[in-house]
Order: C-alpha cells, then structure tokens, then sequence
C-alpha cells in the first residue's frame, strides 16, 4: 500500500485545523485509516499535495537543505518529486478557439492538425464561455475532441474553456480527460461564468464568485471527478480589470488549480504593418474602463516586445508576486480565433445562437487583416514532464516546470539553480523549483541553451543575441494586496551570444548566500530593447514598447522563463 | 450637484452628472448630444467611478455649464459619484476631456506645437520614454482625449506607426470579445 519511493514532505503545504485527514499532513500516512490513506495516495499523485497546495514557497515545513556535495534538490512547487534532468520537454498552447465559440471559425480538428504540424505536442480547447456555449457548444465539441484524439495519437488534446472570469478578464480552464470531462465543465461554466451569470462588474460579490469556482474545480479533482483542473489568467494586462489583489486571491483559493497567467497574449500578427494602419499587437489596444484597477499605469496597456506588461516589466507585477515567494507561472500561447495568411472562411447559412457553432469551414479568400497565427506557429509554451502523457504535462505545469518563447527563438533551455561547483547531470534545481540551502553556501545557475538549428515558421534560423539574469530578494507576504512592484528585482548578469550554432552554457555566482532570492532568465535576438519601466538600473536592455501597425513579430524574439528560488537556511 | 469655484473665473460653475453610462462610448455619445450648444469654454469631462457599481460619471465646467444640470437629473444613488466628478474636474486632479475649447480643431495631423496652441491642452507626453517636441507630428485620428492630471490638462500620446505620435486612446479599442 505504500509509495514506491520516498516522499520527503518538506513541500507540504502548512494546512488549516479543519482539513480532512487525508489533506492533514501532520497525520503520517501510518496513523490514517485505509480509505483516507487511499485518498491521500490519489491526491499525492495528482500533484495535489505537497507544495502544489501551497500559496507560496515559504510555506513549506521541514526542509531538506542541500550542502556541499551531498545535497538533493527542491522539488517543484507543483509537488512532483525528485527529477531534474531527463525531462521531455513538450510545447504546448492552452488558448485556441474552434467553431464553437462566436468569434472563431475552425474544426477542432483543423486547430489539432496544425498544432501538431507545426511542431506542438499538447493543446488545449477553449471556446468561450457563453449562454450558448454553456447549454449547447461544451457537449457538442466533446465528441469532436475525442475523435480528434484518436487521428493524432501524438498530441495531447484537452478540453476546457475560456472563462469570463466574474469581476475580471479571461482565463483558461481545463481538465484532465475523463467520464466527467464535460460534466465538470458544463456545472462550471453555468455556475461560474461571468457571462452566464452576468457576472461582469468589478464588484465584491462577483470577485467572490470567481473565488468559489476555482474552489469548485479543486474540490471536483478531490471528489475524484476529474483527474486535473488547472486555471491560467489570459491576457491579463489587457484592459487593467485583472487587479493585483484578484491575482493574488486566485492563486490564495486552490494552488493546485490557479497555477498562472499568459505572460504573452496571443494574436501576435495583429500589430503588422498593413495598409489599413494594422492594429496593437495582441490586440492590446484599450484604456482605462469603469471596471479597471485604478492603480495600473498607462503602460500596462500595451504589449513591450510583445509580452504583458505584468510579465515584461522587471520589478513589476510578476516579480512582485515572485519576491513573495508566491509560485506564479507564465505560458505564451496563440489565441487563434481567426488565422492571418488563411484562405478559409466560416461554413455559410450557419446560426451560432441556434446551433452553438458556425458550420464547418470552406474555402475562401486570403485573410489578411486577422492578428491570429496557428497554435504553434508563433508561441509555444514548454513543459518539462515525465512523460507523453495528460497527466504529466499537467504536473509540469503545476510545478511551474516552464519557459516561453516566440517564433523559435531557441531550440532548448536548461536552467538549474546549483551549489556552486555542482556540474552534475541530474542535480540541480530545475524551474519552477526551490533550492534549499545552509546559509553561507555558494550557489549559481547555469543555463544551457540549445541554439535553434532549424528555421523557424517564416523560414528563418533565430539568432539568439543575449540572455539576462533576472533576480530579487524574497521579502515575503505583502502588507498590500495590491502590491505591483518589488523594488529589490533586477537584471543582474547580460551574456552577450557569440556562437551561432550549437550549445550556449552560462552559469553566474550568487556567491556565499544568507538571504532567500529567486532568479529568472529571459533571453532575446536583441533587435528591439529600450530600458525598463524601472529605470535603466534596474533593465538596461529590456522589451521595447510595441507600436501599433509597426510591429512585426518576426522581427522582435523573446523567450522568458519560470523562476528559481534559493531559500538559505 | 454644482459646484461655485470663484477661483477658476469663466469656469466658475462646475457641474457634476451621473446618469449610470457603462462606458466611456456611451458617456461620450451622451455630451456628444446633450452638450455641442452650451458654448465654446465647456470642458466636459468623463470619470471613471467604482461605486454604487462601475460607470463612468460626468463633470462640466464654463459659464453655461449650469445649464447642464437641467438636462438630466441625476439618480439618489449615484449622486455622490457626481459629486465626486465635479469635486476631481475642480481640482483639476483626475477627469477625461471629451469637449474642450478649440476641440473641433484637433483633427487630422498636428503638431505638437499647434496641439497646444489650440489653448486648451497645457502639455503633450508619451509612453515609453519616447521623445516629444514641438515639431513632432500628431496623428489625431479625429479623436483627442486629454485627460486632467495635477492641474494640467495633458494629452497621453505614444507612437504612430508612421512616424510621430498618436494620442493613446484610440477611438475604436478592440470590444472584449471580437475576434479574440
């Protein structure tokens, strides 16, 4: 009945007095009967115990520090134990739209087949939640992801849907594929979506309701309904209605489902140049509403080397969350709704409102005035799992087990925080996860790069140009949960990229550490930067704002990664 | 709710509405009808209110502002975001310009330079640390919103894709859920 391998606990969320046994990690698993014994052995092998279900990574209990050679590693937040290296790294997108949502146009397998042609191994379906789609699209589409699966045995199709988030933006949602797949979505989606619900203001009430239907997608994985729910924020800068306290709470309601947010939107083609002027990049074109947190700047607005404001400012949104110890990951993903260079159009004589789709797509003209490309095309979002499997990807996820790029920019990234000197293969803190250490030891990180060997989707090899060490102190929780700054993060080592080909290995020295930091890397082709939102001290070199009908997304490459964190003790 | 602020001369009268409008669309549909007659010094302004719930509040400002307040009556319950609307447009502390004096000259491509000889915009900035000077070219797209900032009235504009700068409120931002 046991665990196959040692589980050292030191992840363990500190839980409340009123959680059941088998969530109670003070209870060892000897003294829990049977059933609750059970029940802990599927929670822990959903990734659900341990530090997944920890707001953040101080919260963790008895660690196992590492120290001069005879050390182990952190384990991910997410709660997977003990792998650094040997990782399959899958790219993914989790936000594509078919003909089930009212905006959109393709076959779920049209969307699939692409995926998989240009390059990604796992996908996610998220038509919009809606009236319509609540009664009609969330079944209707099920059999067509099903069929889609079996044609295309090598990529992994979820389901799931873009929330309307009550009092904010949108999100992804989706689950590990099951008998329940639907039922869960669709008791979701007309429970808890903010269109369904007319849930839209930003006002207390609904803020709580979107905190009560990421409780639901927890609890529905601890009824055994489905296997997995995770949640991503979407675009969340888009129009400033995502505040820093709402971030927060989400992670706060269930960190085994509220995982992250799209640190890139998608509808990256939307910025081209074009004769009719073209639009912002991502579509990021608004300003200021009713509904937005008032405290956001300007800046947050738009897209700067086409990532969000929250992820592309160094010392901001996400670094804020970051210097909490507060694990928060970011995905870049393509939105594809309708695709730019396309030649088909929506299925003539169709009724969305009656039939909960567009009929199937023909042939039709060149679009050229679309933002979109197709799910992998241009964005993709890489998991380090153990496996080919739904259930994997989703733990990588979960335990922020991530780096982001665009248009091919790299082929691999391998970063690990180390005890210095440590060059071992399968040691080392991979992202997503916290290096414990005594206090006074050395530690560094080394990056390895696998330059891109193979053009791109516009047929071109990238040439990376520079990789940035971002990091902060960990200053723990905030007083002010509208918090959006960290003062202490910052760029601290640039590599300047010579070699062209082949692989790129840096590693840079924190030195002798006594006080709990993290670190993130980002890299880029380095043909547009302008200095960061906090001052050139802070990015000399960071993401240039993106301009309207000028930015050409070929043109401006980044990839980011999920941060580290080093806790001396 | 009107406010008397001897202080501010012509604009003495300053008059605050709220009549529940959702979005800035809608708000400046209403000035748009409502208040095109009432003279060549109005400043209307939009602002945006959290409670009783979200919606965008009204100010006017300028000797026929008063006017204003007979053309609709604010509701009980959003009065005090009226109030708040006339008491940030006094201020001169937060408040979007959608009328203004010589607004129906802010069309087409301007300089920086004729932008603020207009009169009524006190000073022009931009995102991104671009830079700004009298001779940078404008892209107006027939739609400046100067917005009132620490006593000033100032015109947040970023880059234009063909050189120049284009005010950051674009006049036909991308609705939540089209095509994306």
């Amino acid at each position: 009945m046991g665990h196959g391998h040692a589980h050292h606990h030191e992840h363990d969320a500190a839980t409340g007095t009123d959680v059941p046994p088998a969530l109670d990690l003070s209870i060892p698993d000897g003294e829990l009967p049977p059933a609750d014994l059970n029940r802990r052995g599927f929670l822990r092998n959903a990734g659900l115990l341990g530090a997944g279900a920890a707001t953040t990574v101080l919260a963790a209990g008895t660690p196992a520090v590492a120290g001069g050679h005879d050390h182990g590693h952190g384990h991910g937040p997410g709660g997977d134990h003990g792998r650094t290296g040997g990782f399959r790294w899958l790219a993914g997108d989790h936000h594509i739209h078919t003909q089930y949502s009212s905006d959109a146009m393709y076959r779920v397998i049209d969307q699939a087949r692409h995926a998989r042609a240009y390059g990604l191994d796992w996908m996610v379906v998220t038509d919009h939640g809606s009236a319509t789609h609540a009664k009609i699209g969330v079944e209707k589409v099920n059999p067509d992801i099903v069929a889609a699966r079996s044609r295309l045995k090598d990529l992994l199709i979820y389901q799931g849907l873009e929330w309307n988030i009550p009092a904010a933006e949108h999100a992804t949602v989706f689950v590990h594929p099951g008998r329940n797949e639907v039922a869960v979505l669709k008791e979701f989606e007309n429970s808890f979506d903010g269109s369904v619900r007319n849930a839209g203001d930003n006002t207390p009430a609904n803020e709580a309701l979107a905190i009560a239907g990421i409780k639901f997608l927890g609890e529905a994985v601890r009824k055994r309904r489905v296997e997995g729910a995770l949640f991503l924020a979407n675009h969340p800068a888009r129009r400033g209605i995502d505040s820093p306290h709402e971030i927060r709470a989400w992670r706060d309601a269930d960190p085994s489902v509220a995982i992250g947010m799209e640190g890139a939107p998608g509808h990256q083609a939307a910025g081209l140049p074009r004769a009719s002027g073209g639009r912002a990049r991502g579509y990021y074109d608004n300003n200021p509403s009713a509904n937005s947190f008032p405290g956001y700047p300007l800046e947050s607005y738009r897209t700067w080397g086409g990532y969000d404001w929250m992820t592309s400012t160094v010392g901001g949104l996400w670094d804020s969350l970051l210097a909490e110890g507060r694990a928060w990951w970011i995905s870049a993903n393509s939105d594809s709704h309708v695709n730019y260079l396309d030649t088909s159009q929506r299925g003539p004589g169709s009724d969305f409102n009656l039939n909960g789709r567009y009929n199937d797509p023909v042939y039709g003209p060149l679009i050229t005035d679309a933002g979109d490309y197709w799910p992998g095309q241009y964005s993709r979002t890489h998991v380090g799992a153990s496996s080919l499997s739904y259930r994997a990807v989703m733990d990588g996820l979960r335990a922020g087990r991530v780096w982001v790029d665009h248009g091919g920019l790299i082929k691999g990234l391998d970063v690990r925080a180390r005890v210095a000197g440590d060059r071992r293969a399968n040691s080392g803190t991979p992202l997503g996860g916290v290096l414990r250490v005594r206090r006074g030891t050395s530690v560094e990180v080394t990056i390895d790069v696998d330059l891109a060997d193979i053009p791109n989707w516009s047929q071109f090899v990238p040439v990376l140009a520079r990789v940035d060490v971002i990091a902060g102190r960990v200053t723990g929780p905030v007083a002010d949960q509208d918090t959006f700054t960290a003062p202490d993060t910052r760029v601290v080592k640039s590599f300047e990229v010579t070699r062209k080909t082949g692989r790129v290995s840096f590693s840079y020295s924190f030195g002798r550490v006594d006080q709990p930091f993290y670190l993130r890397i980002r890299g880029t082709d380095g043909k547009r930067s302008q200095p960061g939102l906090m001052g050139p001290a802070v990015d000399p070199s960071g993401p240039a704002l993106d301009v309207a009908g000028a930015a050409d997304p070929w043109e401006d490459l980044w990839f980011y990664a999920n941060p580290i964190w080093v806790l001396p003790q | 709710m009107v406010l008397r602020e001897p202080d501010l001369g012509a604009a003495a009268v300053i008059v605050g509405l709220s009549l529940g409008h959702r979005t800035l669309r809608e708000a400046d549909h209403w000035l748009d009808e409502q208040v095109a007659m009432l003279g060549p010094d109005l400043v209307a302004c939009t602002h945006l209110v959290a409670g009783p719930y979200p919606h965008v509040a009204l100010s006017m400002a300028g000797a026929a502002a008063e006017r204003l307040a007979e053309l609709a009556v604010t509701p009980p319950e959003l009065r005090a975001a009226a109030a708040r609307a006339a008491g940030e447009h006094a201020a001169r502390r937060s408040g979007r310009a959608v009328r203004y004096p010589g607004a129906e000259r802010m069309v087409g491509t301007l300089t920086v330079g004729d932008l603020l000889a207009a009169g009524a915009i006190d000073r022009v900035v931009a995102l991104g640390g671009t830079p700004v000077s009298p001779d940078t070219p404008v892209h107006t797209r027939d739609f400046v919103r100067p917005q009132w900032q620490a006593g000033e009235l100032v015109l947040v504009t970023m880059p234009h894709h063909a050189g120049g700068l284009a005010p950051f409120e674009v006049p036909d931002p991308t609705p939540c859920c089209a095509d994306h």
